[in-house]
């Protein structure tokens, strides 16, 4: 019967996997590309303004590549996970092309050489968001995630707009191959206004301050959805953006100060939100939250391949843990951590890969997780990055100490999921179960070859020591911190709250306006026509004795002057 | 006889008549009101045949002519008027509506 309804499955599964696979294909030569070809840059400042363009071009180097094989590796395996989960759903099919549909703009956004095809694949992302969250429309809370993150990403949208034009205007062309060769070649213009209007255009996207709020509003949404959107794509577009945009701005200490902070408070306070949240799925979502701002935190530092090495390794990491936590709802019925614990026996595999996710979210020692935040500590210890010395130092403080409560958080999770006395659940689909195992594997694979900073990783393994200590004390106990952080420090109640109220207020000004102003001169305008009308409307009686006693007076009249001259 | 007592006559009768064109809501009294104002003007022409003496009585075959006129007018007229009142059971001129 649901089969019926829901059609095939795997029709589905072997589209994405021949677009992923080509994706893949097409990555995998740009691995070994590590610069980006050099353009010859047009001298002289008049270029001036050029007309918007779009052109096909496309760029893949090692960055790229990177990017796009994470993008299709996850693709593939929510959709080969999604046939489990999903097993029920009447609207599977639309629901499986949009994922497609997600890759292709992703990989559109990466492998754009021109920014107006980016960003056509940033809002198709948008909007693939959008109709992905708001998958169950059934239920209030999905229609307004969904409308939520649409919202507030499309409005940093504007500054993404904004910027292109900016660029254009700026450097003469809308190729961010020729408008970084052409940063690069002379000193940067225009890099402040460029560098804050893309802070604007991923706090959107990539849910930092002050635009955080929808990524965790945006959970109703399918879960394997969820690991989609915050490992390899949506989110992951803004990092991407910010690293390849990196010359264009790193000039100016104000763009790449603001950056900086931006990325320090989002980390820290969406770290500490994480901390407290009585829900698995909304924990994850903050855990996210605040691994993008350490990202930031790596551009901002001028280390592009921190950020990317970190996307990568979160992606993998972020994938895991979210499909692992619907496998878990599968088993539990429901996302609250009240009602988890002692899964332990009843998903053992889901168990295990998940420890090796919570590891490396933590920063463990032999995940990727633990080598690419030390890449990005290390980004921020090094003195001579744009930042100035000391936001340097702050935001270098502030990452250490998320990275303990980073650990705090991912042991809790792993605490309450997983420990405590086994009770009769759902056992683990097969389907569900190898894409964990691949990501699994991948979260220490990717682990190879990285480099080993002796004096970062003690400090990194000592902070994240420190978080699991404090994560075991604070077990079954509940400080007063704790209250405000599980509210989210009311973040929320300006956007839900106050925004609504001034928008309101507005709306019925301009409504009023509209009304008693503007619309008074087309209704006068119609009043008089109608009374001059009627008027005349008096005249066309239809009555034949009428018309003629008119005629008969006016041939009077005409016989009178005449006789009288 | 001067000739403005006839003048006279045929400008009151002429006046009755249109009055009675325009004003009298049934139609065979209009329809009179048109014959009273053709009528006015038969005087003139004899008044006018008479005071200039003309030889060949232009004025009185003019008349002659117009009674012709007004009788082959009234008929058609009335024969109109009878058609309306079996198609629509009335004269009444303002109760006729346009057939738009």
């Amino acid at each position: 019967m649901t089969a019926k309804l829901a059609g095939r499955r795997w029709p589905y599964v072997v589209l994405t996997g021949l677009v992923s696979g080509a994706v893949t294909w097409w990555a995998i030569p740009g691995l070994d590309r590590v610069s980006a070809p050099i353009v010859r840059v047009h001298a002289g400042n008049d270029v001036g303004p050029v007309l918007p363009s779009l052109s096909l071009e496309t760029l893949v180097t090692a960055p790229q590549a990177k990017v796009m094989l994470l993008a299709a590796a996850i693709a593939f395996l929510v959709q080969l996970y999604s046939t489990a989960y999903l097993k029920d759903d009447r609207r599977y099919r639309s629901y499986a092309l949009l994922i497609v549909l997600f890759l292709v703009a992703m990989v559109a956004v990466v492998v754009a050489d021109n920014l107006f095809v980016l960003l056509i694949g940033w809002e198709v992302m948008g909007v693939c968001s959008y109709l992905l969250i708001g998958h169950h429309w059934e239920r209030a809370d999905a229609r307004s995630g969904a409308a939520k993150a649409l919202l507030v990403t499309r409005i940093a949208d504007i500054g993404l707009l904004l910027a292109i034009l900016v660029i254009g205007q700026t450097y003469g062309s809308y190729s961010i191959l020729y408008a970084t060769s052409a940063a690069g070649a002379e000193t940067p213009r225009n890099a402040t206004l460029i560098g804050l209007l893309l802070v604007m255009a991923i706090a959107g996207k990539s849910a930092q301050v002050p635009l955080q709020t929808w990524l965790p509003d945006a959970m109703p949404g399918p879960t394997p959805i969820t690991a989609l959107i915050h490992a390899a794509t949506m989110v992951a577009a803004g990092v991407y953006l910010m690293a390849e945009l990196l010359p264009l701005y790193a000039s100016s200490a104000v763009a790449v100060t603001t950056l900086g902070v931006v990325a320090a408070v989002t980390m820290l306070s969406a770290a500490l939100f994480a901390l407290a949240q009585a829900d698995l799925k909304r924990a994850l979502a903050w855990s996210t939250v605040s691994q993008l701002a350490y990202m930031y935190a790596a551009i901002a530092a001028a280390d592009p391949d921190a950020a990317i090495d970190h996307l990568v390794s979160h992606g993998a990491f972020k994938a895991l843990l979210f499909l692992g936590c619907g496998v878990a709802m599968h088993a539990v019925g429901s996302s609250a951590l009240s009602d988890m614990g002692g899964l332990r026996r009843s998903i053992p595999v889901s168990f295990w890969t998940m420890t090796a996710g919570f590891a490396a979210l933590a920063g463990l020692v032999p995940t990727v997780g633990f080598f690419s935040k030390d890449g990005v500590l290390r980004a921020l210890s090094e003195g001579a990055n744009p930042l100035p010395e000391p936001v340097r130092q702050v935001v270098f403080a502030v990452a250490i100490l998320t990275s303990v409560v980073t650990a705090a958080y991912a042991a809790r999770l792993w605490l309450l999921t997983f420990s405590g006395s086994p009770r009769p659940r759902h056992a683990e689909p097969a389907a569900m179960v190898v894409p964990l195992v691949g990501l699994a594997v991948a979260v220490f694979a990717l682990a190879v070859g990285h480099h080993l900073d002796v004096g970062i990783g003690t400090i990194s393994t000592a902070a994240a020591v420190v978080g699991i200590a404090a994560a075991l004390w604070l077990r079954g106990r509940r400080p007063r911190l704790a209250r405000p952080l599980e509210r989210e420090l009311g973040w929320d109640v300006l956007f839900s709250r106050a925004i609504p109220v001034v928008t309101n207020r507005a709306a019925r000004f301009v409504a009023y306006a509209d009304d008693a102003v503007v619309d008074a001169y087309p209704r006068g305008g119609a009043q008089a026509a109608r009374g001059v009308s009627g008027l005349l409307a008096r005249w066309q009686s239809a009555k034949a004795q009428l018309y003629a006693t008119v005629i008969a007076a006016g041939a009077l009249a005409l016989v009178l002057i005449a006789v009288s001259r | 006889m001067p000739l403005v007592l006839p003048l006279l006559l045929s400008a009151g009768l002429f006046g009755v008549g249109l009055y009675g064109a325009l004003a009298r809501r049934n139609a065979v009294l209009a329809l009179i009101g048109v014959e009273l104002m053709l009528n006015a003007a038969n005087v003139q022409l004899v008044a006018y045949d008479a005071w200039l003496g003309d030889r060949l009585h232009t004025g009185q075959v003019f008349t002659l002519y117009v009674i012709a006129l007004a009788a082959a007018e009234i008929g058609l007229g009335l024969a109109i008027v009878l058609t309306l009142f079996r198609a629509r059971g009335t004269v009444d001129v303002d109760d006729v509506e346009p057939v738009a």
